[in-house]
C-alpha cells in the first residue's frame, strides 16, 4: 500500500470514527436524560433540562427553583433532600420565632400603655418593629437560599444516587409524614417559647416548694416550668448530715456527725457536692501528714530554685541568662533575650518574673523526673500503655482551670499546690513524647543491637534513649511552655508571680497594669521557647 | 573450598529438626501437623497459626558459605534468626560449635552473640547517632572492651572493608553500598567464627551489589569465616554459595552444590527457578561428555583424536565453547592424559540449553 493511499484511508477512518462518535454521543444524551428523568420521577422535563444545563455549565448564576422557593422545606422533604430540609426548616423557624417575639412585645406594649409607663412603651415598640423586620427578612432570604440551592443540591443528590441507588430519588409521601413528625415535635413548643416570658430557675424552685407545701399552682405555670425553663429537677434528697473532725489529745481525729437542721430536701447536685466535700475533709483529717509531707518537699525544691533566681542579684542573673542564650541559640536570639530582660527590669517585673520562672523550672524538673520513666514504661510495655494512655487522654481533655480544684482541695492555697497543679497539667506531653520516641525506634535497629549481644539495659541506654532523644527534647519544650501557662493560671490559688499581677489587675479592672504584665509573660514564653528549640536543633 | 572438602570437616552449625510456628496455639498446631501432615493454609485456618519453618535440618561446615535461597515469605529470614536465637524455635535444636543454643541462659546467649556470631542485615540497621567507628565497635562496647582497644580493633576492620578515612563520619553521610560495608565491618569487628548475612546486598543497586559480592568472596577466602548467607536471588546464591539450600513455604526443598541444583533440580519448583540461570560456569565437561566407550561404539572415535582440542573433566562449558569455536573437531576430555570422554558440538549445545 502506497503512502498516499494509506493517508486517504486514515482520513476516511477518522471521519467514520467521528460520525460514529456523534451517533454514540446522541445516544448517550438520550441515556443521560433518561437517567435524570428516572431520578426525578415528578416533573421530569424540568429536572432533566436543568441537570443537563448544570452538566454543560450553562446554568444561570441567578437560576432559582420556583417550586422549591415556594414549598421551602416541604419541597425538600418531598424530594428526600434532608440537608435542604433542615436548612429550610431552621430558617423558617427563625422567621417564625421572630414573629412570635413580635407578638410577645406587642402584648407587652399594650400592657405598658395600660400601665402608662412611657419608657417601657418606647422600648417595646422599638423591639416589635425590629423583630417584625427580622421575621420578614429572614423568611425572604431563607426562601431565596432554598430556591437557589435547590437544583444545585438536588443535582449532587442525583450524583450520589448514580453511585448508590439507595440514595433518595423521586418523590415520596412517606417522607412528608416523617417531615410532618419533625415539624410537630419542634415547631409548636419553640413558637410557644418565643411568645412567652419563660420563668427562671429560682421561680421554678419556688413553684416546687409551693407544690410541696400543698399550694395550688396553675397548669400553665407548671407547664412552663416543665418545658421552657431549666430541665426540671426529678430527684429531691434529704440534705446530708454535717460532719466534723474533732482533734483528740493524741493528734488523731474523731468523726462527729450533727443531724442536718435543714427542713427542705436538696437536689442531686447539692447533695453530691456536700458528700464530696466530706470525703475530702476525711482524707485531709486522717492523712494530713502525707499532704503536708508533699507540700514540704515541693516547698524545699522551690526554695532552692528561688534562692538561685530570686536571691541572686539581678546583674548576675541577667548575665547568666544572656550567656545561656548565646551559647545555645546564637547572637540573634540573644538580642531578643536582652530586650526581654530590659523590659522586665525597666517595668519593675524582675523579682516577680524570677518567681514565675522558679515555679516553671521546679515544675519542669518534676515533670522530667516522673514523666521520663513513665514514658519509657508506656513505650515499652503493653500494660503501661493500657494503663497510662487513657489517663493521659482524660488529663488532656480537662481544661487547665479544673486542675486547680484538687490542688486546692488537698493542699490548700499557695505555691506548692500551684506547682502541683502545674505539674499535673504539663506532664502528659512528657510521657507521650517519650513513649512516642521509644516506639519509633525501628525494630530492625533494636534487633541488630540484640544480635550483637545487648542486654535489656544496654538496649535502653545505648539504642532506644539516644534514638528517642529528639522526641524527648520536644517533650521537654512542651513541658516548659505548658508549665509557664499553668504557672500564670495558678496565680488564682496564690502561686504568685506575674500571673498574680494579671489576676489582681483583672479584679480591679486595671487593664493597663494587667497588659504590661501580660506582655512580660509573653516575652518570657517566647524567649524560653526559642532557646529550647534552638538548643534541640543544634544538638541534632 | 569445595563441597568434598567441607563435607569431611566438622560442622560448625547444626540445625536439627527445627520448627517455628507463629501463633498462640503453636504447640497444638505442631502436634497436629506432625500427626496429620496439614498444609500451611489448613494450619492457619484451624489454629490461627503461621508456619514459618517446617522440619528443617542441615549442617554448615567450617569456612563454608552456605546459602539459603527462597522467595519472600519462604521462612529464610526466620530460619537464620534461630541460629543466634533472636527467634525461639517451637521445636528442635541448634548447635553452634557443638553447644546447644537453646540451653544457654541470658548471659551466655549475650556472650555467644557478642563473641561468636556476627550478623549483617538487609537494611543495615546502623545506629544513626554514632560515627562509623562507634557503630563498628558496637559489639565490643557491649562487652565492655575499653575504648582504646575498641578503637584499635575497629580501625583494623575499617581497613579490611576498605573504609579508610570514613571512621569519623556519620552513617547518614555514606551511600548505601558504603553503609553495608559498615554493617559488614560491625559483624567482623569482634572476629566471630560465624557470619549470618540476611540478604545483605539485596537493597543495593546491581553494580554495587556485584562489586560487594566479589569483595566479600575475596575476604571470605582470606578469613575463612563460616557463613550463612540468605538471599532471594538464585544468581547471587550460585555466585556466593559453596552449597545452597532452597526454601519454599518453610521447608527446605533441596540442598546441594550450585551444579547439583542447576543440573539436577529436585522438583518442578526448583527447575522453574533454575531455568533462567546461565549454565556456562556451573556445568562441567564430565556432565555433558559422552564416555569414551559409548562414543567408540557409535563409531565416532577417529585416530586423529590426538589433534583434537582437549580439556579437563572439570572444565566448565564456558571454556569448552572457547575451544570449540576454533575447530570443527569434537573436544577430547582427558584426565591425566587418558581420554575419558568426548564432547561433540551437539552435546555442547544441548548442555548449554540444559536438556542433557
Amino acid at each position: 500500500m502506497s503512502s498516499a493511499e494509506s493517508q486517504t484511508n486514515e482520513s476516511l477512518a477518522d471521519v467514520a470514527a467521528a460520525q460514529q462518535h456523534a451517533q454514540e454521543s446522541g445516544m448517550a444524551d438520550r441515556e443521560i436524560k433518561q437517567a435524570f428523568e428516572n431520578f426525578a420521577e415528578a416533573n421530569p422535563e424540568y429536572y432533566s433540562r436543568t441537570f443537563l444545563k448544570i452538566q454543560q455549565d450553562k446554568l444561570s448564576a441567578l437560576h432559582l427553583n420556583l417550586s422549591a422557593m415556594i414549598g421551602g422545606f416541604v419541597w425538600a422533604a418531598l424530594r428526600g433532600n434532608w440537608m435542604m430540609f433542615w436548612i429550610g426548616f431552621i430558617l423558617d423557624m427563625m422567621a417564625a420565632a421572630n414573629l412570635g417575639l413580635f407578638y410577645r412585645y406587642t402584648v407587652a406594649k399594650a400592657a405598658a400603655i395600660e400601665a402608662e409607663k412611657a419608657f417601657l412603651v418606647e422600648r417595646f415598640s422599638s423591639w416589635t418593629i425590629k423583630h417584625l423586620i427580622a421575621a420578614v427578612v429572614i423568611f425572604i432570604i431563607g426562601r431565596l437560599i432554598i430556591g437557589w440551592m435547590a437544583d444545585r443540591s438536588y443535582y449532587k443528590q442525583y450524583s450520589a444516587w448514580r453511585i448508590n441507588s439507595a440514595v433518595n430519588s423521586g418523590v415520596s409521601k412517606k417522607r412528608w409524614i416523617i417531615a410532618g413528625l419533625i415539624v410537630t415535635l419542634v415547631a409548636p413548643l419553640t413558637l410557644y417559647r418565643s411568645t412567652q416570658d419563660a420563668p427562671d430557675q429560682r421561680a421554678c424552685i419556688k413553684q416546687v416548694r409551693a407544690v410541696q407545701d400543698g399550694k395550688q399552682v396553675s397548669f400553665k405555670d407548671r407547664f412552663d416550668c416543665a418545658t421552657i425553663s431549666e430541665v426540671p429537677t426529678l430527684t429531691w434528697l434529704k440534705r446530708p448530715d454535717k460532719l466534723q473532725f474533732v482533734r483528740n489529745d493524741d493528734g488523731t481525729r474523731t468523726e462527729q456527725w450533727t443531724p442536718s437542721t435543714a427542713k427542705r430536701p436538696v437536689n442531686v447536685n447539692t447533695w453530691l457536692s456536700e458528700k464530696i466535700d466530706q470525703s475530702i475533709d476525711r482524707a485531709k483529717a486522717h492523712y494530713g501528714h502525707v499532704f503536708d509531707g508533699i507540700t514540704k518537699v515541693l516547698r524545699t525544691l522551690l526554695n532552692a530554685i528561688e534562692a538561685v533566681f530570686v536571691g541572686t542579684p539581678w546583674p548576675v542573673t541577667a548575665g547568666i541568662f544572656l550567656l545561656i542564650s548565646y551559647h545555645f541559640a546564637g547572637p540573634k536570639i540573644t538580642v531578643f533575650t536582652a530586650t526581654t530582660l530590659v523590659y522586665l527590669g525597666y517595668f519593675g517585673f524582675w523579682q516577680t518574673a524570677m518567681s514565675t520562672v522558679s515555679i516553671v523550672i521546679a515544675s519542669t524538673i518534676i515533670c522530667i523526673v516522673v514523666g521520663l520513666p513513665l514514658g519509657v514504661w508506656v513505650g515499652k510495655s503493653r500494660h503501661g500503655s493500657a494503663i497510662v494512655t487513657p489517663i493521659l487522654d482524660v488529663m488532656q481533655t480537662i481544661p487547665s482551670f479544673v486542675y486547680l480544684l484538687p490542688a486546692v482541695a488537698f493542699f490548700s492555697i499557695g505555691k506548692p499546690p500551684g506547682i502541683l497543679a502545674t505539674v499535673i497539667f504539663a506532664m502528659p506531653p512528657m510521657v507521650r513524647l517519650t513513649a512516642l520516641g521509644i516506639k519509633q525506634v525501628p525494630e530492625s535497629t533494636k534487633e541488630a543491637a540484640l544480635a550483637f549481644g545487648a542486654s535489656p539495659r544496654q538496649l535502653l541506654t545505648r539504642v532506644e534513649l539516644p534514638l528517642a532523644t529528639p522526641s524527648i527534647m520536644a517533650g521537654v519544650n512542651q513541658v516548659v511552655m505548658m508549665s509557664l501557662s499553668m504557672a500564670v493560671i495558678a496565680a488564682i490559688i496564690g502561686a504568685g508571680g506575674l500571673g498574680f499581677i494579671v489576676v489582681d489587675a483583672l479584679g480591679q479592672s486595671q487593664v493597663g497594669r494587667g497588659m504590661l504584665a501580660g506582655i512580660a509573660i509573653a516575652l518570657i514564653a517566647m524567649v524560653i521557647d526559642r532557646i529550647v528549640q534552638r538548643a534541640n536543633r543544634s544538638e541534632q | 573450598m569445595n563441597s568434598k572438602a567441607s563435607a569431611t570437616s566438622k560442622p560448625v552449625i547444626q540445625v536439627q529438626d527445627v520448627w517455628k510456628i507463629f501463633g498462640d496455639r503453636a504447640k497444638e498446631a505442631l502436634a497436629a501437623i506432625r500427626e496429620n501432615n496439614l498444609s500451611k493454609a489448613e494450619v492457619l485456618e484451624k489454629f490461627e497459626a503461621v508456619v514459618g519453618v517446617r522440619e528443617v535440618s542441615f549442617d554448615v561446615h567450617e569456612s563454608e558459605i552456605f546459602c539459603i535461597m527462597g522467595l519472600s515469605g519462604s521462612g529464610k529470614s526466620t530460619l537464620v534468626r534461630h541460629i543466634n536465637r533472636l527467634i525461639e524455635p517451637t521445636h528442635g535444636d541448634i548447635l553452634v560449635g557443638g553447644d546447644s543454643v537453646g540451653q544457654l541462659n541470658a548471659k551466655q546467649l549475650r556472650l555467644l552473640r557478642a563473641d561468636r556470631i556476627g550478623m549483617v542485615f538487609q537494611n543495615m540497621a546502623l545506629l544513626p547517632h554514632r560515627t562509623v567507628r562507634d557503630n563498628i565497635a558496637f559489639a565490643l562496647e557491649l562487652r565492655n572492651v575499653d575504648t582504646y582497644t575498641r578503637m584499635q580493633l575497629a580501625d583494623k576492620v575499617i581497613d579490611t572493608v576498605s573504609l579508610q578515612g570514613y571512621g569519623d563520619r556519620m552513617p547518614s553521610e555514606l551511600s548505601g553500598g558504603m553503609q553495608q560495608r559498615v554493617g559488614l565491618a560491625r559483624a567482623l569487628a569482634a572476629d566471630p567464627e560465624i557470619l549470618l548475612m540476611d540478604e545483605p546486598f539485596s537493597a543495593l543497586d546491581p553494580l554495587i551489589r556485584r562489586g560487594l559480592q566479589d569483595e566479600f568472596l575475596e575476604l571470605s577466602k582470606v578469613m575463612g569465616k563460616t557463613t550463612l548467607f540468605i538471599t532471594h536471588d538464585l544468581d547471587e546464591a550460585i555466585r556466593m554459595g559453596t552449597r545452597i539450600a532452597i526454601m519454599k513455604d518453610g521447608i527446605i526443598v533441596q540442598i546441594g552444590t550450585p551444579e547439583d541444583i542447576v543440573t539436577a533440580p529436585a522438583d518442578d519448583y526448583v527447575a522453574d527457578f533454575v531455568k533462567g540461570i546461565s549454565r556456562l560456569k556451573l556445568v562441567f565437561a564430565h556432565t555433558v561428555m559422552q564416555p569414551v566407550g559409548e562414543y567408540q561404539q557409535r563409531g565416532g572415535l577417529t585416530d586423529n583424536n590426538e589433534q583434537w582440542p582437549s580439556a579437563h573433566p572439570e572444565a566448565d562449558l564456558d571454556s569448552l565453547i572457547s575451544l570449540a569455536v576454533d575447530t570443527d573437531q569434537p573436544i577430547a576430555i582427558r584426565e591425566d592424559n587418558n581420554l575419558v570422554g568426548v564432547v561433540t558440538k551437539d552435546a555442547l549445545l544441548r548442555g548449554i540449553q540444559g536438556e542433557s
